[in-house]
């Protein structure tokens, strides 16, 4: 039961989420007083609800994407057959992370041209780093001794990576997802630049027509969603924690 | 039975264990002991294939290892570590049960197994089954690695330096407790130290490794009494050999007066000549009161213990 009630602090981000979402209109007056002059306060070419479901969705997808490839590529470079790689990969997420998503987002426009697509692309690509560098740490870490007793008890590979390696890097792993999206959160803002509609778009918006109320509004709903997602992340890390 | 025929491995240009041909009894408790880099670990691991060997074979119980499948054949043979290795996820109990799991018992099974091998270890089921790896102390780890070894009663145990990490009084505790197992269980155990007194106190046949070769092989008080080279002999202790080999006889051996002395300290029966010789040093006296229990069997002089029967064989004697 104690472990549930941890979920109370992400149940609360949610609800302001939503209750923003709906309610926005509400907030008129305040925006009114940030934005005398303008025609409209509250955004409304789109309604929240929407723009926040493409919004998960991008993320979601992206991030999925993220882990499959990430946490498969880091085990695979982890095994006895693809350690000739572990440095390439190790290298290619250290230089990745160097890289700025607003330029991987201007990179992928011209490849894959505008919309939904180079999005999800560009927030994949760098949200694998994140990942990759925690799941070689976490799997790394695993000690020496606990591997050799792992082989020496005669567990085969498939049970000493399920049973033994991945429980014990779990909480590495989670915490390198927990920052892949959070960025990825933010990061897909800068998609409604290039077609993608979601919670960016009053931002870019806002921006193109000088109005803060909008901008706002848009900054408002990404962290609030950024909070719920990382409280949520908070609470599975600390049932791992324990370990 | 365990039979090394002249086996070799090699790591790239160098061979860290070269034509060894090595034959451990059932039920024995053999010690490989040399310096560091000598090939004893090597040599253990690649009995249970942790290590494949290059050249040679190895046969447990006349068939080679490389027969079985690789996790098979390490489920059937108890391997215990320096740093134990246990799983830190998961509770004493479930890292005992392991190998039975691995194998498929029923759960009640490995339940009741667990409970008997922590009573074997001398440890509350209650209290410990239930811990973590790091809520226990190095001896009680050591412990459950044992325990988590013999867990599926394997005809062998493969240790490697198991009590190399522990402290002095914690691991004559455990040597005492691994001998004791051995003489009720009879397993074969195949044990590696670089510490001379602990192969000494718990080997029946003790085999020196130099640089990837086995120099000398026999019951540890053979080694002493007739090392075949200087190596053999400073590996053994070189002056101090006259205390290791008082180390291995006990008091009992040496008693031929029947008669008491007063006014001496006792001397158990069961304990060696070194600690006989120590009390004498101790409280300045050149005699001492055997007894078992509470009863008296005899004295024990300086010169029945100085003086021994002579010793089988030629002797090489202690350089002055």
């Amino acid at each position: 039961m104690s472990r549930l009630r941890g979920l109370t602090v992400p149940l609360v981000w949610l609800g302001l989420l939503l209750a923003a979402c709906v309610g926005m209109d509400q907030l008129e007056p305040v925006f009114r007083w940030l934005e005398p002059s303008s025609r409209s306060v509250i955004y409304a070419r789109a309604d929240f609800l929407s723009l926040l479901g493409k919004h998960v969705l991008v993320v979601s997808v992206a991030g999925a994407l993220s882990i499959i490839i990430g946490v498969g590529a880091s085990i695979a470079v982890t095994r006895q057959w693809g350690r000739d790689f572990l440095p390439l990969v190790a290298q290619v997420a250290a230089i990745g992370q160097t890289f700025p998503p607003v330029a991987v987002l201007a990179l992928a426009v011209p490849v894959l041209g505008f919309g939904t697509l180079p999005v999800i692309v560009a927030l994949l690509l760098y949200g694998l780093l994140p990942i990759v560098r925690n799941t070689l740490a976490g799997l790394q870490g695993v000690s020496a001794d606990v591997r050799e007793a792992a082989r020496g008890m005669g567990m085969r590979p498939h049970q000493r990576l399920w049973r033994v390696e991945m429980p014990l890097a779990a909480s590495v792993i989670v915490a390198g997802i927990r920052t892949s999206v959070t960025i990825s959160i933010a990061t897909a803002a800068i998609g409604a630049t290039m077609g993608a509609s979601n919670l960016g778009d009053p931002i870019i918006s806002g921006i193109v027509n000088g109005n803060t109320a909008h901008v706002l509004q848009g900054a408002l709903l990404i962290a609030l969603l950024a909070l719920c997602v990382d409280s949520l992340f908070a609470w599975l890390q600390s049932g791992r924690s324990g370990l | 039975m365990i039979e090394l025929k002249n086996l070799s491995r090699q790591f790239g240009e160098m061979w860290a264990v070269r034509d060894l041909n090595l034959t451990i009894n059932k039920g024995e408790f053999c010690v490989l002991v040399g310096t560091s880099g000598c090939g004893k670990s090597t040599t253990l691991r690649m009995i249970n294939r942790l290590i494949e060997h290059s050249a040679g074979e190895i046969h447990i119980d006349g068939q080679p290892v490389r027969g079985f499948r690789e996790d098979l054949l390490r489920r059937r043979i108890g391997y215990v570590i320096q740093h134990v290795g246990l799983f830190p996820h998961w509770t004493v109990a479930r890292n005992i049960g392991l190998v039975p799991r691995l194998l498929g018992w029923e759960p009640e099974r490995i339940a009741a197994r667990v409970d008997e091998l922590m009573a074997l270890l001398g440890m509350s089921a209650e209290r410990f089954s239930g811990k973590y790896p790091r809520q226990l102390s190095g001896g009680q780890a050591q412990r459950v690695g044992v325990a988590r070894a013999l867990a599926a009663d394997p005809e062998i145990l493969l240790m490697d330096e198991p009590f190399g990490a522990l402290d002095p009084l914690t691991r004559d505790g455990l040597q005492e407790e691994l001998l004791s197992l051995h003489h009720r269980l009879n397993k074969t155990i195949v044990f590696v130290t670089h510490d001379m007194d602990e192969a000494l106190r718990l080997a029946d046949r003790l085999v020196v490794m130099h640089e990837g070769q086995i120099r000398q092989q026999g019951r540890p008080i053979e080694l002493l009494r007739e090392p075949v080279d200087e190596f053999v002999e400073s590996l053994l202790g070189g002056n101090s050999r006259g205390l290791k080999e008082a180390a291995l006889t006990p008091v009992a051996q040496r008693l031929c007066h029947a008669e008491m002395t007063s006014g001496v300290p006792d001397i158990d029966a069961n304990k060696t000549l070194r600690d006989a010789l120590s009390l004498m040093l101790w409280h300045r006296v050149d005699c001492l009161n055997v007894v078992e229990g509470s009863e008296s069997l005899g004295t024990l002089r300086l010169a029945d213990v100085v003086t021994a029967r002579a010793p089988m064989g030629t002797t090489r004697g202690l350089s002055s």
